[in-house]
């Protein structure tokens, strides 16, 4: 099996006028093929190892004996391997750091041989639009060393496909960027401008590739210089333009196109008694911020986010704000990132579950709803609206009745499938955790409360007893949990 | 939080259809589903012997929900209609729905009459129409109503192009409670087995057995074909209730129950008997519904309703038909009646009594349909304002409760378990008239309106009232979700009313 990180087929790009200055005999010493060998989970059969899988991608020396390449290229990873130009030996590599919210990281190899007349690459600014670049990598259509040159298309916030809602700076390109070129440096004057990570199938848009730029590459370096990657910080509101003239009006704004409202404030998030609703955020550290909630910055106009997007953990933001007509400073601590992923695709973890009398219980997730593809409504407007509606203050996790192993503790039970498990005996059910401290404690029997449904699975502990070697057995069920403590 | 979407967009308006014409048959749940088998056509009464049916011509325009002041074109339908002894013609409600004008045809001599509705109940799904003049039926032999029961055959009846009526054979192969085409209202239906072929105006057909109406034809899968149709006891039951001035439809218990058959179930119920000893788990009552007013609760189990047993499965046995669903015993009362209930309660028998009660659409939070009626709608400035009903929600066209907003769907599907927090109706900006006073709003829709100028919207009508006290000079709008706060220049909005009407063609700025 051959996995591929970009996911498109671009016939042969038409040659554009570009100053080719990056030798190709240098970059060879800086270039590495990387093999990943992975397994996709199944969150069918949560207790089953998956199915496994090869992937190919490109990483690049950098400083500090290290390989930089995508986090797509090396998740779930099991078994990873290390090649370099003109040296037939294949060297085994490990993750470092894997930053799956912005497809970014760090391998180590432990052979020092390995980085034995390998240069590592420097990083260059964000390329100019319209400026020429060159992609190195193992794309298909071959097994050696391939370049591609292109020019700067577009820079612009795009959505990160990886995790699927992250959105961070990107640089689209017009260089052919195929499947294998993941994890690739993309040069300009001999450095680095970006790390090729993905792109839209041919059928889709052609001459359409992304790169990682290296604001949010070196973001991700500084991140993890204490030894642990964070993640992205932000402030979990949200805000409206202020481009109505009532609108303006009504909050005492002078027709002067600054500010944008706050529209949202998302409990549990940083900002929580910060900010209110009806809030004008006028500056934000000391960029003053334009009706359509752009601010100038470095002398380009970028989303204010752009801002926050540059911060790490436990930075402050300085917001100017005017609430009720009165203007005053908020400054924000970044204290954690937020904490409700359940939207967020999940890597290089083995699928949380409890079974429990033949009922299987999962966690509400992006893979999950990929995996069964539940037609529920409710469990689909839990997904959808689960940080809209503020649905993760009750359910941190949306514990799921994703299967039932027929036995006959559970013969009466096949239409609750789908079911969110809300109580169990009379203690509320906010993670799967939970779930498993309840279903733990010794009681004559269990009432399970589904949401919305006003009738209880009983299940009485003697019958459970009975049942439980039987159903581990019969349906080769090789642990009644997997808590993901070990992870 | 720069991932996330600050507004949901009502996304495909442009798939919208909902043509009433071609009503795709329901097909039957769970029932096998017979052969095909060839059309047997079992008389054919040629146009000079006395007939029992006329032929209904209706001319229909429903309102277009997504444009609320405007309705969508007119489409033609056509069906039978059986004669009564009453001097009416029974019809079903669908074949009216929405009806702007509506004639009767003699088959036999062509003789054309403007016909109006007497009566309607679009969950019962029939309806009675008079001809303007009383002698237009004088010749028709009129039908009486006479119940079918499983395995009996019965005739349905057609009309052909020449006038000629042709009688079909079909079968009675169940006689079950299932819901109903307009309103979902689980109620009494005839199942049968027939192949119908398709004949000039197929809406309605009715049913003879033994020469009396035994049903009217709901609608017919042809791949299966299956006929689901209203039997000859609901027929009835609607033609008692439309005696009466006002017109008052089928009750409901307001309660919904699960099967007891699990005994695990069984013994946290505190019942301690076999699943054969019968009684069923009341999952939930409908707050301020009969049930609940008559003091059951969740948790109980349900053992005998009217003094007729309840088995495990919410079954009791019919002198008439056998085994049948507990709706069927409920709808068949009077609204307003009362039914002696025995409960079991944390394993103590309980009795109280529960008088049944008609649900009409206007008192659901989300109507369940809205036909022949004008939506409500404000023109706020621009903003379009709306109650949300299922009528709404189906402009979706096939598949609504898939394309329709998800959120949407979840409320109008689970309004009995949302908090209705004092609401009468849930009023939401449906879409952004673009104005000078709308700019930079005009990508709003689906957003809820909890209040206005701070006082609660609980329904459109508190809109008037809102509006009259504006905020240092601005309405102040507020949503349940982001972006929570709008705000309209209040003399702008009323200055801007004429020059809107004008742009967007609407014949008034609201309707309540």
């Amino acid at each position: 099996m051959f996995k591929v990180a970009v996911c498109f087929l671009v016939s042969a790009l038409m040659v554009v006028t570009v100053r080719a200055d990056e030798p190709v005999s240098q970059v060879r010493k800086s270039l590495v093929r990387i093999t990943n060998t992975f397994v996709d989970p199944d969150y069918r059969v949560p207790w089953n190892g998956g199915a496994m899988n090869g992937a190919l991608g490109t990483g690049f020396v950098i400083s500090g004996s290290r390989i930089m390449t995508n986090a797509h290229v090396i998740s779930n990873t099991r078994f990873l391997t290390a090649e370099r130009e003109n040296d037939p030996k294949k060297y085994v590599a490990h993750v470092e750091f894997v930053a799956h919210d912005c497809d970014l990281a760090v391998l180590k190899v432990d052979d020092a041989n390995f980085f034995k007349g390998m240069v590592p690459l420097d990083f260059g600014p964000l390329p100019e639009i319209e400026s020429a670049v060159s992609v190195f990598g193992y794309p298909i259509g071959g097994d050696r060393l391939s370049v591609t040159r292109g020019i700067v298309s577009r820079v612009d916030f795009q959505l990160y496909t990886h995790s699927g809602v992250d959105s961070h700076l990107a640089v689209q390109i017009d260089a052919a960027i195929n499947p294998g070129n993941s994890g690739g440096p993309v040069l300009q004057n001999g450095n680095v401008v970006g790390v090729a990570f993905q792109g839209y199938s041919g059928d889709v848009a052609q001459n359409t590739g992304y790169m990682i730029p290296t604001p949010v590459i070196r973001r991700f370096l500084k991140d993890i210089e204490d030894g642990h990657y964070d993640r992205y910080m932000d402030l979990s509101m949200g805000t409206f333009n202020l481009q109505n003239p009532s609108q303006r009006a009504a909050l005492g704004l002078p027709d002067d196109d600054t500010g944008v409202m706050v529209s949202d404030v998302q409990a549990g998030g940083v900002s929580q008694g910060q900010l209110e609703i009806g809030d004008v955020l006028l500056s934000i550290d000391g960029h003053a911020i334009e009706s359509d909630g752009t601010v100038d910055l470095d002398g380009a106009q970028v989303l204010m986010s752009e801002i926050v997007e540059r911060k790490f953990k436990n930075d402050l933001v300085k917001l100017g704000i005017q609430r009720a007509g009165q203007k005053k400073d908020v400054t924000i601590k970044l204290t954690e990132a937020w904490p409700y992923n359940l939207q967020a695709s999940e890597y290089d973890h083995t699928p949380r579950y409890v079974l429990f009398g033949g009922l299987l219980f999962q966690p509400l997730s992006r893979d999950f709803m990929d995996a069964y593809q539940p037609d529920d409504l409710r469990l689909r407007y839990f997904y959808d609206f689960y940080i809209n509606d503020q649905l993760y203050l009750d359910h941190p996790e949306i514990v799921v009745l994703s299967a039932i192993l027929p036995d006959p503790i559970n013969s009466y039970l096949g239409d609750y499938q789908n079911g969110i498990l809300d109580e169990v005996n009379g203690t509320k059910i906010r993670t799967l955790k939970d779930a498993a401290a309840a279903f733990a404690k010794p009681a004559d029997e269990y009432v399970i409360k589904l949401l919305g449904q006003g009738r209880p699975l009983v299940l009485e502990a003697a019958a459970i007893k009975a049942a439980r070697d039987r159903i581990l057995t019969r349906y080769h069920v090789p642990g009644e949990q997997n808590l993901g403590d070990d992870q | 939080m720069m991932t996330r979407p600050l507004f949901t967009t009502l996304a495909s308006l442009a798939l919208l259809s909902a043509g009433a014409t071609a009503k795709p048959p329901k097909k039957a749940a769970t029932t096998p589903q017979p052969a095909p088998t060839p059309s047997v056509v079992t008389a054919v009464k040629d146009a000079d012997s006395p007939l029992s049916i006329v032929r209904v011509e209706v001319t229909a325009q429903a309102w277009d929900f997504i444009h609320p002041w405007s309705k969508k074109a007119p489409e033609s339908r056509s069906g039978m209609g059986a004669v009564l002894a009453t001097g009416e013609v029974l019809v079903t409600g669908d074949l009216i729905a929405n009806a702007n004008y509506v004639e009767f045809e003699r088959a036999e001599t062509g003789e054309r009459m403007a016909a109006n509705v007497e009566v309607v109940d679009y969950e019962s799904d029939l309806a009675l129409l008079k001809p303007v003049d009383p002698a237009f039926l004088k010749k028709l032999q009129p039908l009486e109503i006479g119940d079918a029961k499983v395995g009996d055959r019965v005739d349905v009846l057609q009309l052909e192009s020449t006038g000629a009526q042709v009688e079909t054979a079909a079968l009675v192969t169940t006689v079950a409670v299932v819901p109903y085409t307009t309103a979902g209202t689980p109620l009494l239906a005839y199942r049968l087995s027939s192949s119908l072929q398709y004949r000039d105006g197929s809406f309605t057909l009715p049913l003879l057995h033994d020469d009396k109406l035994a049903g009217l034809l709901m609608r017919y899968d042809p791949r299966s074909q299956t006929i689901d149709a209203i039997p000859a006891p609901v027929i009835r039951h609607f033609l008692a209730a439309a005696k009466k001035q006002p017109y008052v439809g089928f009750p409901r218990a307001g309660l919904s129950f699960a099967p007891l058959r699990d005994p695990q179930l069984r013994h946290y119920a505190g019942d301690n008997d076999s699943p054969a000893s019968g009684g069923v788990y009341i999952t939930a009552v409908e707050p301020g519904g009969p049930a609940e007013q008559a003091g059951i609760k969740q948790g109980d189990v349900l053992l005998s309703l009217g003094g007729n047993a309840v088995d495990a499965d919410g079954n009791y046995r019919d002198p008439q038909y056998g085994k049948q669903a507990i709706q069927y015993l409920i709808s068949m009362t009077t609204s307003g009646s009362s039914l002696p209930v025995k409960l079991l309660r944390a394993g103590q028998p309980v009795s109280v009594t529960m008088t049944v009660q008609h649900r009409s659409s206007e008192d659901y939070l989300v109507e369940p349909y809205l036909i022949d009626k004008a939506p409500k709608f404000y023109v706020l400035g621009g903003l379009v304002l709306q109650e949300l009903s299922r009528q709404y929600l189906k402009e979706w066209g096939a598949g609504w409760e898939k394309k329709a907003p998800e959120k949407f769907v979840y409320l109008d599907r689970y309004q009995d378990d949302v908090s209705a927090n004092g609401r009468k109706k849930i009023v939401f900006l449906s879409q952004v008239l673009p104005t000078p006073l709308t700019i930079g709003d005009d990508q709003l829709s689906g957003t809820t309106i909890t209040k206005i100028n701070d006082r609660p919207i609980t329904c459109l009508a508190d809109l008037p009232a809102a509006l009259e006290h504006p905020i240092n000079g601005f309405h102040k709008i507020e949503f349940a979700e982001a972006p929570h706060l709008l705000y309209l220049d209040a003399a702008q909005t009323q200055a801007i009313e004429p020059a809107l009407m004008r742009n967007y063609g609407l014949p008034a700025i609201k309707s309540l």
